[in-house]
């Protein structure tokens, strides 16, 4: 037994050795910033679609420019970054890795509410600041961590955008679906309200589980009651089996909503012509403003897929809020905590500052209009114009 | 009655599916004692390739199926070749064996699930095959669904009808009913076993194949499968073929009858708490009288 | 036998429980990851090693004791709250053991699995219904020391009881199931309610272990404590280990642990593959399982000592 326990102490101590190997010294150090997100598991598809890809393009520009300047000096980015499997306990020991081992510079935020609850709290304790770009809960914000802060509006925002487009389209009665999770629940509560207190009635409601393979029996119960709107509070699977399985039985509302994965590229690959006039969660478009335009060009030579047309942007936004304080402060964490907390901060995403944890910025609906996907509401964010009734499924 | 109407044939549809995942499992567990708990990722390699084939190649799922079978049906070979034979040979003692093949079976889960995507990425994908929407009696149903049923079900049944019908075929119900009495007539297992494992990874890549055509897919898309798979081997007994056809579309049936009555979220409960069930008070499945 | 082992439990736990102090965060994250499937490999071979009634249902179990420390540990102390989690997670085992465990071999596997999605979706329907949530955030945890210590305490605890089990009247009466079940029952032994025991003992540590490493996520749901690759985990590394040996799922728990993450930390892109392949070869070539090295050798030398 004690040699058992010798061989696993000297195994430590050659994982020690091995990533504390230190790279050759130049004169400006590269600033090192470490993350884990999911590449294996069921996270990992929503990470590779909008969050990943940032991170690597952002340091690959970064450094074909010369670096972050730093105090007057150039320094590169190196990218430290590690599988999370999409298990809670293996992003928990990663981030202490690269926190307390590797002694990164700075960290980038792991994908999703679940993942980043576990690594605020923990980021928080060492010190170091997170910008989230896919983190949508309240009892996050709630937990009031100083150094955590969260790209995307919260339900109760969004869910108030999507209830004054449905009212000033003449919506008098809605039935929605929502998934079994923290995101679904969070929506539907915030959902509730909004919609109550425009008059407009809820006619059905239906929960269902993560994996769902046929949601065709609640949606041909939905139709029977014949509502003005159907909103759907899903994930990508779910979001598209909802749609094509709306089409299949011929169930064509005014408004057909959905709420992640509306905002994919890969929505309009499996829906073709069908996916016009269908809304969701949205904040973006290359029409938004020049640099979102560049962005999503980048984006798509890179990796040949477009970014989502949601959180994808505000994983950047982050990230310029990221390089815009380093640049101004250095490198001190808690001075780039305090520069993120208290400035307004230019983003592709529009103008952005922090109330909290929470980003200052308004609920957005969008929707699939000539082919691409555009922000229709509110009027002042919009890069097209609402389409009211959809057209019928082709 | 229309909405009922439209349920059964709704259910019958994905149960057509899940018959056609859960036969080629049965097939190799019946057999050879392999519970195969990669079957899942042999059905996620049938659909990527068959996605990949429509995109890169513009051939129609259906003009792949045949080369899709047979290839599948090769890795099938060389899969049983360097893990199962040597397996089998030091391992004679049933349940130790199939203890150990469990495991072999999570090795190539690992294996082929993250060469996959290695190769394709995390994302999902999809694309858009016969979307179109049929009529029938009023109730409309989109096309590819359709013709993966039919697709399915020629399959399922055109498997029972070998085992039955020919000589292999009897061969194989033989050594399922009685390895040793099939041993004593002269059944060549060295030859039977690898052929039956590889029909039933070309089961499951054709089972990808289908649903490629109906749902998104991803390098994870196989484990629920292997899962649902178990439940329908449990339903209609393990090792009956028969059995694993009636009770994939029975399970379809009673899931989308009991996410209408009840709602999509006890639906599991209920789905696990019939499976539980049946398996403790019925452990042959339900169709053995 | 017993005493040599109990002493070598107490050498290594001593160690284990020093490395708080020696090493930093990240390692001992690692030595914790590590100690929870010492606990949980241990455990479950000791009921499903001797018996050979494999049981997937560790997830279920591990889950359990999860949602108990969330429910209970802003409001109990700890070591009542880990408790806890040992009870229930051994009651529901118990109980559930009553139905299932009259069926062996691939029935009683699928079975303990079923049993752990059933539970997973049981708590997800319950939770909604009746607490308006699926996910709980535990805002109020013990420092990660003690966190460590605890998962310590537990693994040392499997590993004491499974070497007491093995010499005990219970533990024999455990290897003659596994050996021939009818042959146990006509001598006598109440194999049903020594199944029942034994399934519910092994339970209670997973419990115990889930109810201590909850604290450490902050926010849990069922998708991530009911996850079933714990149980298939827990599996592996018993039958890699060798599933009839003490030594050998403990070895192969710190093994495992440690050449996953060494393989995570270097090879980012394809490391499941490299793991993958390894399980495979070791399931082909060492058919006793890691044990098997050392149980070979001693079988080999023991006869040049005897003369």
């Amino acid at each position: 037994m004690m040699r058992v326990l010798a061989i696993a102490l000297v195994a430590a101590l050659v994982l020690v050795g091995a990533s504390l190997d230190t790279s050759a010294q130049s004169d400006a150090p590269p600033i090192k910033i470490g993350y884990a997100i999911s590449r294996t598991g069921p996270f990992a598809p929503g990470a590779q679609a909008t969050q990943e890809p940032s991170y690597i393009l952002w340091a690959e520009q970064v450094n074909a420019a010369g670096g972050l300047n730093v105090k007057g000096q150039k320094r590169k980015i190196e990218l430290v970054s590690y599988d999370d499997r999409s298990e809670v306990e293996t992003i928990v020991r990663t981030f202490e890795k690269l926190m307390v081992t590797d002694k990164v510079d700075l960290i980038l935020p792991p994908w999703g509410s679940t993942a980043n609850f576990a690594v605020a709290p923990l980021a928080d304790k060492h010190g170091y600041p997170v910008l989230a770009p896919t983190a949508l809960s309240m009892k996050l914000v709630d937990m009031k961590l100083p150094n955590f802060f969260s790209m995307l509006p919260q339900p109760y925002v969004l869910m108030a955008a999507a209830a004054d487009m449905l009212a000033a389209n003449g919506v008098k009665t809605v039935a929605v679906i929502y998934m079994d999770d923290v995101f679904g629940l969070e929506n539907i509560a915030a959902f509730e309200p909004a919609v109550k207190a425009k008059g407009i009635e809820i006619v059905d409601k239906k929960s269902y589980p993560l994996g769902i393979k046929d949601l065709s029996p609640v949606l041909r119960a939905i139709k029977d009651k014949n509502p003005d709107a159907f909103v759907g509070l899903t994930y990508p699977p779910d979001t598209i089996l909802a749609s094509k399985q709306s089409k299949e039985i011929g169930f064509n509302p005014k408004v057909f909503f959905t709420a992640v994965g509306t905002a994919f590229p890969l929505y309009k690959q499996v829906m073709g012509a069908d996916s016009d006039g269908v809304s969701g969660i949205g904040s973006w478009s290359v029409k938004t403003s020049p640099a979102a335009k560049a962005y999503f060009d980048a984006h798509v030579k890179r990796f040949q897929k477009e970014p989502d047309r949601w959180a994808s942007a505000h994983c950047w936004a982050g990230l310029q809020i990221l390089q815009a304080a380093i640049e101004k402060v250095g490198m001190d964490r808690k001075a780039i905590r305090e520069y993120i907390a208290s400035n307004e901060h230019a983003t592709i995403i529009g103008p952005v500052r922090f109330k909290g944890s929470e980003i200052q910025f308004p609920g957005t609906v969008g929707q699939w209009v000539g082919g691409d996907f555009e922000v229709v509401w509110p009027a002042n964010r919009a890069t097209a114009k609402l389409v009211v009734p959809k057209p019928a499924w082709k | 009655m229309r909405l009922w109407i439209e349920l059964v044939v709704s259910g019958l549809i994905t149960g057509g599916i899940y018959a056609l995942v859960a036969m080629g499992l049965n097939l190799q567990y019946g057999l050879m004692r392999i519970l195969n708990v990669s079957h899942g990722e042999f059905l996620m390699l049938g659909a990527y390739l068959t996605y990949w084939a429509y995109l890169v190649m513009h051939l129609s799922p259906f003009v792949f199926l045949p080369p899709l079978l047979v290839g599948l049906f090769v890795v099938g070979l060389v899969v049983h070749r360097l893990c199962f034979r040597r397996l089998a040979e030091t391992t004679p003692e049933v349940e130790a064996f199939e203890a150990r093949s469990l495991l072999v079976g999570f090795g190539l889960m690992f294996v082929v699930q993250n060469v996959a995507l290695l190769v394709w990425g995390a994302d999902l994908r999809g694309y858009q095959y016969l979307a179109g929407t049929v009529s029938i009696a009023g109730v409309g149903f989109t096309a590819n669904r359709l013709v993966a049923f039919a697709a399915a079900l020629v399959l399922g049944l055109g498997l029972i009808a070998v085992l039955r019908a020919t000589l292999l075929g009897r061969a194989v119900r033989a050594m399922m009913q009685s390895p040793t009495g099939a041993l004593l007539v002269g059944i060549d297992v060295r030859r039977l076993h690898p052929a039956v494992f590889g029909v039933g990874l070309a089961l499951a890549g054709a089972a990808g194949a289908l649903l490629s055509m109906v749902f998104e897919i991803s390098p994870s898309m196989g484990e629920p499968y292997t899962v649902t798979a178990l439940i329908v081997i449990a339903l209609g007994g393990f090792g009956s073929v028969t059995g694993s056809l009636l009770g994939g579309l029975l399970l379809g049936v009673v899931e989308a009858i009991g996410m209408h009555l009840t709602s999509p979220s006890l639906k599991m409960v209920l789905s696990y708490g019939v499976f539980m069930l049946v398996l403790i008070t019925r452990p042959n499945g339900l169709f053995v009288r | 036998m017993a005493r040599r082992g109990l002493a070598a439990v107490a050498g290594g736990a001593a160690v284990a429980a020093a490395l708080p102090w020696l090493l930093d965060d990240f390692l001992v994250s690692l030595a914790l990851s590590c100690l929870m499937y010492v606990a949980l490999a241990t455990s479950w071979a000791m009921f499903s090693g001797a018996t050979r009634y494999v049981s997937l249902g560790t997830s279920a179990f591990f889950g359990l004791g999860a949602y108990v420390s969330a429910w209970t540990v802003a409001a109990a102390p700890w070591p009542v709250v880990i408790a806890g989690g040992a009870l229930i997670a051994a009651a529901f085992a118990g109980l559930a053991g009553l139905a299932i465990l009259h069926l062996r071999g691939t029935y009683f596997a699928v079975l303990t699995f079923g049993m752990s999605e059933l539970t997973r979706h049981a708590v997800t329907y319950g939770e909604k219904q009746y607490a308006g949530t699926v996910g709980r955030v535990l805002t109020v945890a013990p420092s990660s020391r003690t966190v460590y210590l605890t998962v310590l305490a537990i693994a040392v605890a499997a590993v004491g009881v499974a070497v007491v089990v093995r010499g005990s009247r219970f533990g024999l009466a455990l290897i003659g199931i596994g050996a021939d079940e009818q042959r146990a029952q006509t001598l006598g032994v109440p194999t049903r309610r020594v199944k029942v025991a034994g399934f519910a003992l092994s339970a209670a540590f997973a419990g115990a272990a889930g109810a201590a490493m909850a604290v450490r996520w902050t926010y849990i749901d069922p998708t991530a404590v009911f996850n079933p690759f714990i149980g298939l985990q827990t599996v592996l590394i018993a039958i890699v280990g060798g599933p009839l040996s003490l030594t050998g799922p403990l070895l192969a728990a710190l093994v495992f642990s440690l050449l996953a993450e060494f393989l995570r930390l270097q090879f980012p892109y394809a490391y499941l593959i490299a793991l993958g392949i390894l399980l495979i070869v070791a399931v082909l070539y060492l058919p006793q399982g890691l044990a098997g090295l050392w149980q070979t050798r001693a079988r080999a030398e023991r006869p040049t000592a005897a003369r």
